[in-house]
């Protein structure tokens, strides 16, 4: 059973010999960019780089997928809104918003998507950088991608404070801006599936319930996000960041294949929640112990994440590029040795 | 003078202004306590800042959340435009400056205003960078105000690894100066790290830090007027 085959056994439910190691999520790391020669601000604007560089945390480590983009502007910047890939960093700086698309509460009602969505800012660049990754590694590892969730989408286009203030005084303002949010990520989520992804994550980060209540998680955010899930063909994954157990239910009611979730969710709880056959990713922190934890902390969370009932071992983030190698090796290593004993 | 009946009723509706996050109630309290002479200092902790310890613990009983938050900020503000040009100098001993911002590489700056507000209502000069500031800006406004205090945030892990560097070249030259950071991915360990003096985790947390450090001065402020 090669990893392509692992990873998607898994999310047909069927069983495997041990649980993958992967994520939907950004994986690449200093070490991939620094053996191509590559600088990190530059990946984000070429086809080429992009999907060479996700192809070196699998080539590399083992890591079982294959995932493009590196940053969260892609579905913004389509819309219209400008982005910063700090040219100049010498460090690692990820792409923001510079300038958003609704300046005030009146805009909200005018906002249309523009003509032609799904060849504006980069979408043209990432179907051409999905077809590379798939080409290279695409028998071997599970192709992924991601897409925003309407609510991080709508924070991105808009003020985030401004929004959030909305969503409880003018919910139904909120409420129709989202839905025309989750036109746009179906749109971009559709050409990622013409190109070729075998699973596509759609990342709810704002909508965590450190900041929203579950009942405005409910009301406001489930809705868009069950229209997307609803017009994904390709397996699904929801992630959402933050303190998500009490929101898990609602997570799987949105319609994803999968959910994923950070450290922050006790996975334990959210198995029993939910049951044996849900499939949870997630859990493992993929910053203060994939890269600040040492080798023996990165094997004993792998344990942990899996005796607590992960479908996948999956860090809940985006992996950050300066993970030490050994790390990324320690937890591979140990999912090949442990993850086949539950 | 108005009686303490007449002073305890405007400070209530202070309070209840900012927990209700109803604008108008604050800022018509706040014209109440100018109007009828009372002391703008007392008004803003006794009415505004109480109002906002209230709305830490319903935060942390989780009954608000962020957006309510922003909200009670905002009725909390309405209140203090009107108020501050009252001010006294207040004399605690801890009065100070303070730069604050979001890091290079984060638009995000929710918990950011949420502690400058908390600053602002206990009388700091607050230097505002704003957000997406690159690691020597807070370096540079640090000497140019000779700033006690330097608050880096970041939401995004992405982001937040810029801090060390501006911490070390911050205590390299002016090792007195306080360092806070705050953000999702900061953490008490990541703080003792990269040598910070203090940490807050989100929003909420921050607030929680702020309003600690705000109800400290009120305590002072109180003993003060003991003496």
């Amino acid at each position: 059973m090669n990893s392509r085959e692992r990873v998607l056994k898994v999310f047909r439910k069927e069983p495997v010999d041990r649980v993958p190691c992967f994520s939907g999520m950004g994986n690449i790391t200093e070490t991939g960019i620094n053996k191509l020669g590559y600088r990190f601000a530059g990946i984000h604007l070429d086809a080429k780089q992009m999907a060479e560089t996700a192809a070196t945390t699998y080539k590399l480590f083992g890591y079982e997928c294959g995932v493009v983009p590196v940053d969260l502007c892609v579905e913004a910047e389509a819309m219209g809104c400008v982005i910063n890939v700090y040219p100049q960093a010498e460090g690692i700086l990820y792409p923001t918003i510079k300038e958003k698309l609704i300046h005030n509460e009146a805009e909200m009602d005018t906002i249309k998507l523009p003509e032609g969505l799904s060849e504006k800012g980069r979408i043209p660049l990432m179907r051409e950088a999905i077809g590379l990754l798939k080409a290279d590694i695409g028998k071997e590892v599970a192709i992924g991608s991601y897409v925003l969730g309407p609510f991080t989408l709508a924070g991105q286009i808009m003020e985030l404070n401004d929004l959030l203030k909305l969503s409880f005084k003018k919910a139904d303002k909120v409420a129709k801006l989202l839905d025309l949010c989750a036109d746009a990520i179906i749109l971009v989520a559709k050409e990622y599936e013409k190109a070729g992804v075998d699973f596509i994550t759609v990342r709810e980060m704002g909508a965590t319930s450190d900041v929203l209540s579950p009942r405005v998680f409910k009301s406001l955010i489930l809705p868009p996000l069950q229209k997307v899930m609803k017009a994904l063909s390709v397996f699904s994954v929801l992630h959402i960041c933050g303190k998500t157990n009490e929101i898990v239910t609602s997570m799987m009611e949105a319609g994803p294949t999968a959910i994923s979730v950070e450290q922050k969710n006790d996975v334990a709880e959210s198995r029993k929640k939910l049951g044996p056959d849900a499939i949870i990713f997630g859990n493992m922190d993929a910053y203060n112990v994939l890269v600040s934890g040492s080798e023996e902390i990165v094997r004993q969370s792998v344990r942990k994440c899996i005796d607590d009932g992960v479908s996948g071992v999956w860090p809940g983030c985006d992996i950050w590029p300066t993970v030490p190698p050994q790390n990324m090796e320690a937890m591979m290593d140990e999912v090949k040795k442990y993850g086949g004993k539950k | 003078m108005v009686d303490d009946a007449r002073k305890n009723e405007i400070y209530e509706k202070l309070k209840n202004g900012v927990i209700q996050y109803d604008e108008d109630a604050c800022r018509e309290g706040a014209q109440e306590a100018v109007d009828a002479g009372l002391d703008a200092n007392e008004a803003i902790f006794d009415g505004l800042v109480s109002g906002m310890e209230e709305v830490g613990r319903l935060f942390e009983a989780q009954e608000y959340f962020v957006p309510e938050i922003l909200m009670c900020a905002d009725a909390l503000y309405a209140g203090l435009d009107i108020l501050k040009p009252h001010c006294k100098q207040m004399d605690l001993g801890v009065k100070g400056s303070v730069v604050i911002g979001t890091v290079e590489g984060d638009v995000h700056d929710i918990g950011k205003n949420l502690v400058k507000m908390m600053f602002d209502v206990a009388g700091f000069n607050v230097y505002d960078l704003g957000r997406d500031v690159p690691l020597d800006k807070f370096v540079d406004e640090q000497l140019k105000t000779d700033s006690e205090i330097v608050c880096l945030s970041a939401m995004m892990t992405t982001s937040m690894v810029g801090m060390p560097k501006i911490i070390e070249k911050i205590k390299a030259k002016n090792p007195d100066c306080m360092i806070m950071i705050g953000g999702a991915p900061t953490s008490k360990e990541l703080a003792d790290k990269w040598g910070a003096d203090g940490y807050a985790e989100d929003a909420s947390n921050a607030l929680k830090e702020a309003i600690k450090m705000v109800a400290f001065l009120k305590k002072l402020r109180e003993e003060k007027l003991k003496k």
